[in-house]
């Protein structure tokens, strides 16, 4: 995976190609807006993240322009405004997804990793991870052949997990997309239902899927 | 107004003394005198010369000087009236309001003259500050996103650190992302104040979203054992921004669950009144100390010291219900029965 980074303060840039380049990608890490417009158009990247406030040309404009070109390279844009505002200009213009900061690294590469994968999931009507189906078209959970009883929220909620097997759903993303909340609504709801769920899926079984990722988010996997 | 009263009625009673002086006089030249006269043997036709025309003028008009008068001091007292009013409507809210200037100098003008320059000072300071929190939290976000990458950077590279050493920059982390929600909602209320956030306004079905919050109410309930009950839920309109509206909602809901006792009851409602639509969230908690409940609204003020909080929830939701054209006020009770009410206009 190659992930062009756009950020033009040096120490955030510095920690953002680290963390990615662990997770096996491989970082070009630019400071200023009108070399990364000349990147975007020449080197075919997997993702890029673009910081807004940009030396140069500005991230928004960068990403306008690199769109107008007929460029679709999904785009992780970061602000350090955070506006809703903001966010709904910065999906406008063309972004994929928005952070603001200060955000969190694992926060970070959770969302790359999804622009990567996307495309590429199956929206089939049948997920499975280990033991435990989810059929879509009936909006039913089976684990070990024994059914599982859904309000409407937690089956959303599962589908989101199940949906990103072995990968990291930090509690913003949650909130995003089961919740539909673009900002912290500054509740531990989540962790609430994340504990009802659990209940649900993992209790009477001796392999354990839900798992706490500590100060991050959720993650659904079989245990290593 | 009181001041026009006590003028009017001073006014009144020293004109009134003075016209019955006047009748007294006028009995006098008119009754008294001529009797006088003719009791000294005088011959009434010596007298009848008398001009009484300039005291049957003054007797006639003497209703009309009380009114004249009454108006006049109507007239000189309403500068003060406007100025009242102006200085009523300049708050925290309001710092833009400027007193009219009549510009002759006399004291009215004079005290506009002062209060205005107090209210350029009183606007430059409030702007300064609401700058200043702006700045500030604007300008601590890069440094936080460092902070916190260097955290986790340590955490993902050092397999050999020991378990505590992992224990204590978790506990950094978690204690830098607390600061990271409080300089968020220091951002959010700072732009409000400088009145830089656009809401979006779309008919927003409050029905639906008090069902959503009542279900999500019910899940955040359930571990502390506290029922929760939706009384009335009345189809309601309002025009609004869909997702602000959910957070102060959710929020609130929060706020009941967290701070209400084991076993405890939640009460939620949502009434229609005429053109208005009426959001109650009642909760058996503990309650708010008497001496906290008039300020409970205001930034880093907080209820329950124990209970976890960034202590600016209530001032976002006061800041949500206010930009809806609403208000949203609270109520505890001696037995710690704790009542939310919000009331907003309906759409159209």
């Amino acid at each position: 995976m190659r992930v062009l980074v756009v950020e033009d303060d040096r120490k955030t840039a510095g920690f953002i190609s680290k963390a990615l380049k662990t997770e096996g990608c491989a970082v070009d890490v630019l400071h200023d807006g009108d070399e990364a417009f000349l990147a975007m158009m020449g080197t075919p990247f997997d993702v890029v993240v673009l910081d807004i406030m940009l030396k140069g040309r500005d991230g928004l404009s960068v990403l306008r322009q690199a769109r107008m070109r007929g460029n679709h390279t999904p785009v992780l844009l970061l602000s350090a405004r955070g506006e809703v505002n903001e966010r709904v200009e910065g999906l406008k213009a063309g972004a994929d997804d928005y952070l603001s900061k200060p955000f969190a690294l694992e926060e970070l590469v959770a969302r790359v990793e999804t622009l990567c994968r996307r495309g590429t999931d199956s929206r089939s009507g049948l997920v499975h991870v280990a033991d435990l189906t989810l059929d879509t078209g009936l909006r039913k959970a089976q684990r070990g052949g024994r059914t599982i009883e859904l309000t409407s929220r937690e089956y959303r909620l599962l589908e989101f997990l199940m949906r990103s097997p072995g990968r990291i759903c930090t509690r913003m993303m949650i909130f995003e997309k089961v919740w539909d909340y673009h900002f912290d609504p500054g509740s531990n709801i989540i962790d609430v239902y994340i504990r009802k769920l659990r209940e649900k899926i993992d209790e009477g079984f001796p392999a354990k899927l839900l798992h706490s990722v500590r100060g991050v988010g959720y993650i659904l996997k079989e245990e290593a | 107004m009181r001041l026009r009263n006590r003028l009017i009625s001073r006014y009144l009673i020293v004109t009134g003394v003075g016209l019955l002086l006047l009748v007294a006089l006028a009995y006098h030249e008119f009754v008294h005198v001529p009797q006088l006269l003719r009791d000294l043997g005088i011959e009434e036709s010596s007298f009848k010369k008398f001009d009484a025309r300039a005291e049957v003028i003054l007797t006639a008009i003497s209703p009309l000087v009380l009114v004249l008068g009454t108006l006049l001091i109507l007239r000189s007292l309403s500068p003060i009236g406007q100025l009242a009013e102006g200085v009523e409507r300049f708050n925290a809210e309001n710092l833009t309001e400027r007193l009219p200037r009549t510009q002759n100098g006399d004291e009215v003008d004079r005290l506009a003259a002062s209060f205005n320059k107090m209210a350029d000072r009183l606007e430059n300071s409030f702007k300064q500050v609401r700058e200043f929190t702006l700045h500030a939290s604007h300008e601590l976000k890069t440094p936080l996103t460092v902070m916190r990458a260097e955290m986790e950077t340590a955490l993902r590279d050092a397999d050999g650190l020991k378990p505590d050493q992992r224990e204590w920059i978790h506990s950094q982390i978690d204690e830098l992302e607390r600061l990271a929600k409080l300089v968020d909602g220091l951002t959010l209320l700072a732009k409000a104040d400088a009145g830089q956030i656009r809401l979006d306004r779309n008919p927003v079905p409050l029905k639906e979203l008090m069902t959503e919050c009542y279900d999500d109410t019910l899940v955040l309930a359930q571990p502390a054992h506290i029922t929760v009950e939706l009384r009335d839920c009345q189809d309601a309109v309002v025009l609004g921004d869909r997702h602000r509206l959910r957070q102060m909602l959710l929020n609130l809901a929060d706020n009941a669950v967290k701070h209400n006792s084991q076993g405890g009851h939640i009460v939620m409602a949502l009434r229609k009144w005429e053109k208005m639509a009426e959001i109650e969230m009642t909760n058996t908690g503990p309650g708010i100390p008497a001496k906290l409940q008039g300020r409970i609204f205001e930034r880093f003020v907080r209820g329950a010291q124990d209970v976890e909080g960034s202590g600016l929830g209530l001032a976002i939701c006061q800041w949500i219900v206010r930009e809806h054209g609403g208000n949203i006020q609270v109520e505890s009770r001696a037995d710690g029965k704790t009542s939310f009410t919000i009331i907003m206009p309906l759409a159209g």
